[in-house]
């Protein structure tokens, strides 16, 4: 949309709206969004759903023990994941690995699909991401209650100072248990949305400079280049800080 | 004593498959500059988050209980500190990969020399 209106209006100098491309609408007519108005987040996470589910369930449908193209991709990631959970928490955190497989892929389609042209970026949205840290905050901590009981509060009483500090520290430690997961939902999406951004505007500058176009042209494949970077190592680092948590659940004492 | 040709042949052969091993062998990973500066930005963002969530529980907990200052002053100097935790947490972290890459690569190296 703001493509279309840079190009139109490029006569009158700069005409720039990078942050149009974030705007939440419905996807059925114009009204107010409630929580179970279908809107183009729906859309696009839908999608990315639908991305993992042809690269797991179709793309491997072969079985094959020489795996086709689509099957070994799904193998690798399969691996991948599978790996890092093993190195970090070893073998007794392997039960968990669906949850931290099903963010992972979410995220990295979610990233790549905002990469297509004309797309939503679904994970530059801070609510998206937000309940995406709030899940894996909430699992987890449920999980080291359940799995150490009440000693799970350890965790925040630090038993090697001295007992008058004790109760500072306590809500120190407390507070810095939820600092974690509000920091990775605002890099995760501060990430997506500033990328996406600024390859707006260099489109913006495109529209507007004529011939010279070459420029603003160059640049934006540099950005998309760095963008696809950022799209496989923004999952990867949610998924990591995911791991690691899980370490903290399964080992509080560490 | 014939094996002395050999012997020398062998050493040759073993100079060259060296040399084609170290130029096959990836480079050691070096953090890229983006690596390094999402780094500094997980740490920035750790301690400013930190400092906002101590002072929305103090603004919070003084509008319960209409103490007004009290409590945001507290509880923000408790989220500074909470941030720094987290911070000093996130550098041990990235210490802690460092000396571990370090080692691997020392062991690599030494059972390269042996063998």
């Amino acid at each position: 949309m703001s493509v279309e209106s840079t190009t139109e209006e490029a006569t009158s100098g700069f005409n720039i709206h990078p942050m149009d491309q974030f705007e939440v609408h419905p996807l059925f007519g114009d009204g107010a969004i409630h929580w179970y108005t279908p809107t183009n987040v729906t859309l696009w996470m839908g999608l990315a759903v639908l991305a993992a589910f042809l690269l797991l369930v179709v793309g491997s449908r072969g079985r094959a023990m020489v795996p086709s193209r689509s099957q070994s991709v799904a193998e690798m990631t399969y691996g991948f994941v599978r790996k890092m959970i093993e190195d970090i928490t070893g073998k007794e955190g392997l039960k968990y690995f669906p949850h931290i497989m099903t963010a992972f892929l979410f995220i990295l389609f979610a990233n790549l699909l905002a990469l297509l042209p004309y797309s939503f970026s679904v994970t530059s949205q801070i609510a998206v991401t937000g309940i995406l840290a709030a899940t894996v905050f909430i699992s987890v901590t449920v999980l080291g209650f359940v799995i150490n009981g009440p000693s799970f509060i350890k965790l925040f009483w630090v038993s090697s100072a001295p007992m008058a500090l004790r109760p500072v520290l306590f809500l120190i430690e407390l507070i810095s248990y939820f600092v974690r997961p509000v920091s990775h939902s605002i890099r995760l999406g501060g990430n997506l949305m500033a990328g996406h951004a600024v390859v707006k505007v260099f489109a913006g500058f495109a529209g507007a400079l004529g011939i010279g176009a070459v420029i603003p042209i160059t640049a934006i494949v540099a950005v998309y280049g760095l963008e696809l970077l950022v799209a496989f190592i923004q999952a990867y680092v949610f998924t990591i800080l995911t791991v690691v948590y899980l370490k903290d659940a399964l080992h509080p004492a560490h | 004593m014939t094996d002395t040709p050999d012997s020398e042949k062998l050493k040759a052969l073993e100079v060259k498959i060296s040399a084609a091993k170290a130029a096959i062998e990836p480079a050691p990973r070096r953090e890229s500059k983006y690596e390094k500066a999402s780094l500094a930005w997980r740490m920035v963002l750790e301690l400013v988050i930190g400092m906002a969530m101590g002072m929305g529980i103090g603004y919070g907990l003084d509008s319960l209980f209409g103490t007004l200052p009290i409590f945001l002053i507290l509880f923000s100097l408790l989220g500074f500190g909470a941030g720094i935790r987290v911070m000093m947490r996130t550098a041990e972290e990235v210490q802690r990969q460092k000396v571990k890459q370090l080692t691997e690569n020392e062991t690599a190296q030494k059972g390269q020399k042996r063998g």
